[in-house]
């Protein structure tokens, strides 16, 4: 491990992340807020320390990096942005420990979308922008914007985006990194344009139209309103939400595709369909449920259960509706939801639909081989074979998943919570999604949850947006051995 | 940008994709093998796809149609012609390489190049290798030879002895020794790392030196260097596979003295058919008994050509033991070269590096006639031809901004004009210049040797 060179990396990605507070910096002078001093402040300790640590560190560079590097990279790049992003939320005095602070900052890059927030809307216009737009910036990854727009990292690039991208089978749009990077980056950007002027046709403030955006497109979940978009009333805004975070739940490289011309790829990629297909009957089996009670019509029944269902399941976290009265098979299918999550290659969190279909298939197999022990059987994914190293890491990512659930909500309950909070709020960390159950339902926040808690919880979150394995990583002794 | 497509991840399609995706083209590499696709998708930024690269299925799914240039390296002959003849089905504007080796299509590569509409150039690492080891024997004492404007000029490497008379030599000086303008020292590798010199760098001991002159001073500049070697007559080659097959036919054309040693029985009578006058021995070459036997010690040079790497280093090491003044050893792995001049080998050939240059040269824009890698990786020798609209022409060299790291060697102006060149030297249209670039200079280079009107 040749620190120097890693440190050298993440101090430019810290300098460059400090330019980008420039924005909120902007709408403050827009706003005439009070948050403007605390956003220079922190744009200046943040360029500062990036400088720093580079100029320390400047004769260190090089074109290759090992695997292990990547992973030291990416994981140290995301923690670093968390703890200067939460500056502006310190310095502002709106969050008054670090701890939340860095809670809420940690939330935003990692697209979960969990507030300490007690009160939203007494939160400073540049501040809730800020909130908003570090989501937009982590939901494609900091490392791919990186990759994008810095050309220092050439070569290295392809450690970073496996360390930053780990989705089970990696595709490679184009043959080089960088140009894969600007691609995703270029469809999320025009995919996020068009959101904003169907928001704001809806009669969204441009302000509003550009945060909720921020927060829908990576599957974030952050609103500048206390009631969410439950706070608008309005049927064409949930209409145009849902579509939106149903095509943000779907790999970025069928966007692609589609954009190219070819419109029936979401359909033929047989993770979509099952994606889809699963949202669809998840929606269905909840707005039964809630059909009667709570909701006397029908139709009500399948606007709420349709926006609640889509929301958890592509991990964004809105709400429309508390989820915490309805009946509770209902809320069962949004626990299910929260660990079931969206697709590979999308912005989405929890496990992903391809590691679950996986999952299905490979059980299937070993029952197969159960009445037919001397078969040959492959498990395939739209016809193609999958590898046995890839079964076999997704197999070890379920168990990494399950164990760490298991053990974070163990955690939390010594610390006093009870059993559906800390179960729902590790689910809902973990999976990047946000409202949890019990005490951090839709309606609630984590401003109640004990300082060790957010911590875990912080970490959790990072845990899950990083997929596992490039932080916990740092745990194995095998890392560290020379 | 330009698109190329390689079919074959084995040392060869690894290397050349590994020196394009520095230079950042777009490469997409097709391979059989998941272990290799991995090992290159693990280190490389190019796409890599498991696939069988004679499938004009899978061809078509990496995108074929937008492909300039492809390259079909498997180590199957046959795997290339198919890849080529596919390619050609769907993207007839792609330009195909195929790698051939197989010795009885030699006398058909301008028949396939001509009349299969499917392949633009052949390429055969074996008649490189045997074509290097032939300019190796022509110029004693080095370790490196390149021919460039149709071998009127040489680009000689030397190793600088201890007690020769340049060591320590200021560069401003040795053009007096030499005589003005007869040579150039265009780099030198010093302990691992390349140098381009000025002329206040000094020579030391041990340096190897890098050099260019026409090939009629080639002896006189061989006496500055203390390099007087008697012609060899009597060769050993270890190995009779399709090199050493090939290389002792050389050999007799030249009437050298010549004994090949095989290990494999029936692979010798294939070459006692073949061969008229070389002696065919059955046995190991690092059998120590049957080099004594064989009088090594009268032999003026050995050549270890075997598919083994292990085996072509110890009857290397083996014969200097013995007392053989020059040993020439075949080397497939690139990762072994650094190794080599430390354990005293140093007169090296290698196929594959021969295979990398020559098809660098047809992947290289503008009108490039020949490159030659020097130090593995780190810098190439470009020979192009000075385009009419090309930023270069009509200038003093000194005013052109040339990218650093990158240097004009030298400028060959029609029939027996060879000039090196000075800072006020003016490069005409139609001139051929010879250039050294290190790698992160050969994309600005190429750019400055194309036309100027693809950047408007």
């Amino acid at each position: 491990m040749r620190w120097r060179y890693i440190f050298n990396v993440v101090s430019v990605l810290t300098f460059y992340f400090g330019m980008s507070m420039i924005f909120p910096v902007i709408v403050s002078l827009i706003y005439r807020d009070q948050s403007l001093l605390p956003l220079i402040e922190s744009m200046l300790a943040t360029l500062a320390f990036g400088l720093t640590l580079h100029l320390i560190n400047r004769r260190f560079r090089t074109e290759i990096i090992s695997q292990r590097e990547g992973m030291a990279i990416v994981a140290i790049s995301w923690i670093m942005v968390s703890l200067f992003g939460a500056l502006p939320f310190f310095l502002d005095g709106i969050l008054n420990t670090f701890t939340d602070a860095f809670f809420e900052s940690v939330s935003g890059f990692t697209t979960t979308g969990a507030s300490v927030l007690t009160n939203i809307e007494v939160v400073s216009q540049s501040l809730l922008f800020w909130r908003s737009f570090i989501q937009w910036l982590g939901g494609m990854g900091i490392i791919v914007l990186s990759l994008a727009i810095l050309p220092f990292l050439g070569v290295g690039g392809m450690q970073l985006y496996k360390a930053e991208v780990p989705t089970p089978v990696p595709d490679k749009l184009k043959p080089r990194i960088r140009d894969t990077a600007t691609l995703l980056w270029k469809v999320y950007a025009l995919m996020s344009l068009l959101q904003v002027a169907f928001l704001m046709f809806g009669g969204m403030s441009l302000f509003d139209a550009l945060c909720h955006t921020f927060t829908t497109m990576p599957t974030g979940g952050f609103s500048t309103k206390n009631a969410s978009i439950a706070h608008y009333h309005s049927l064409y805004l949930e209409i145009v939400i849902i579509v939106f975070m149903v095509l943000a739940g779907i790999n970025f490289s069928l966007h692609y595709q589609v954009l190219r011309g070819r419109p029936l790829a979401f359909w033929r990629d047989s993770e979509c369909r099952f994606f889809l297909i699963s949202t669809l009957l998840f929606t269905v089996l909840v707005s039964l449920n809630i059909y009667r009670s709570p909701y006397e019509r029908i139709g009500d029944a399948f606007r709420y259960g349709s926006f609640q269902v889509v929301s958890i399941v592509t991990t964004t976290g809105f709400a429309t509706a508390d989820y915490e009265k309805w009946p509770v098979f209902s809320q069962f299918v949004l626990l299910i939801l929260m660990f079931l999550g969206a697709s590979a290659g999308s912005t989405g969190g929890g496990v992903k639909s391809l590691r679950v279909m996986l999952f299905l298939k490979y059980c299937g197999r070993e029952l197969f081989y159960l009445v037919h022990p001397r078969a040959v059987a492959h498990v395939k994914i739209g016809g193609k074979v999958v590898p046995e190293d890839v079964i076999r890491s997704v197999m070890g990512f379920l168990g990494l998943y399950a164990g760490i659930f298991v053990l974070s909500s163990l955690l939390l309950s010594a610390l006093g919570v009870d059993l559906v909070t800390s179960m729902g709020a590790t689910a809902a960390t973990l999976g990047n999604v946000g409202p949890g159950l019990g005490l951090v339902g839709p309606v609630d926040n984590f401003a109640n949850i004990p300082y060790l808690g957010k911590w875990l919880l912080s970490w959790c979150m990072l845990l899950g947006r990083l997929e596992i394995y490039t932080l916990i990583i740092f745990f194995a002794p095998a890392f560290w051995r020379k | 940008m330009l698109k190329i497509m390689i079919i074959g991840a084995g040392e060869v399609g690894f290397n050349v994709a590994n020196r394009l995706a520095h230079e950042n083209k777009n490469v997409v590499i097709i391979d059989k093998n998941p272990e290799a696709i991995r090992r290159i998708s693990d280190s490389l930024d190019v796409q890599a796809i498991v696939g069988a690269g004679n499938s004009p299925v899978i061809l078509e799914e990496a995108g074929i149609r937008g492909t300039e240039i492809l390259l079909a390296v498997t180590d199957s002959d046959d795997v290339n012609l198919v890849a080529c003849l596919a390619a050609d089905l769907i993207s007839p504007t792609t330009k195909k390489l195929a790698r051939i080796r197989n010795v009885d299509f030699d006398n058909f590569h301008d028949a396939l190049r001509e009349k299969a509409p499917h392949i633009d150039t052949i390429i055969n690492p074996e008649i490189e290798v045997v074509k290097t080891i032939g300019l190796l024997m022509t110029v004693p004492g080095a370790v490196d030879v390149g021919e460039l404007v149709d071998g009127r000029v040489k680009f000689v490497g030397i190793q600088l002895d201890k007690g020769a008379k340049l060591a320590g030599a200021r560069l401003t000086s040795i053009s007096s020794v030499a005589g003005k303008g007869n040579l150039l020292i265009a780099a030198i590798i010093r302990k691992d790392t390349l140098i381009i010199p000025t002329g206040k760098d000094t020579l030391e001991p041990n340096d190897l030196v890098y050099f260019i002159c026409e090939d009629s001073k080639l002896p006189e500049i061989l006496e500055v260097f203390d390099k007087r070697e008697e012609p060899f007559r009597r060769v050993l080659i270890v190995g009779g596979g399709r090199i050493g097959l090939r290389l002792a036919k050389m050999m007799e054309d030249q009437s050298i003295y010549t004994k090949i040693i095989e290990k494999d029985p029936s692979r010798c009578i294939q070459l006692a058919d073949s061969l008229n006058k070389t002696v065919v021995l059955n046995g190991d070459g690092s059998d120590q008994e049957l080099l004594r036997e064989e009088n090594i010690k009268d032999m003026d040079l050995v050549i270890t050509l075997t598919n083994d790497e292990e085996t072509n280093v110890l009857s290397s090491l083996l014969a200097k033991q013995m007392g053989i003044r020059k040993t020439i050893t075949k080397i497939s792995k690139f990762g072994y070269l650094p190794l080599l001049s430390a354990i005293g080998i140093e007169q090296v050939v290698s196929p594959r590096l021969s295979a990398v240059n020559s098809i660098l040269r047809h992947i290289r824009r503008g009108k490039v006639l020949a490159t030659k890698s020097i130090m593995g990786e780190q810098a190439e020798i470009m020979e192009a031809i000075a385009l009419e609209t090309s930023d270069i022409v009509g200038k003093p060299l000194m005013k052109i901004a040339f990218p650093s790291g990158a240097i004009v060697i030298g400028i060959s102006r029609g029939e027996g004009n060879f000039i090196i060149p000075s800072g006020d030297s003016v490069i005409e249209p139609g001139d051929r210049i010879i250039i050294l670039a290190d790698r992160k200079a050969i994309p600005k280079i190429e750019k400055i040797l194309t036309v100027k009107l693809e950047f408007f």
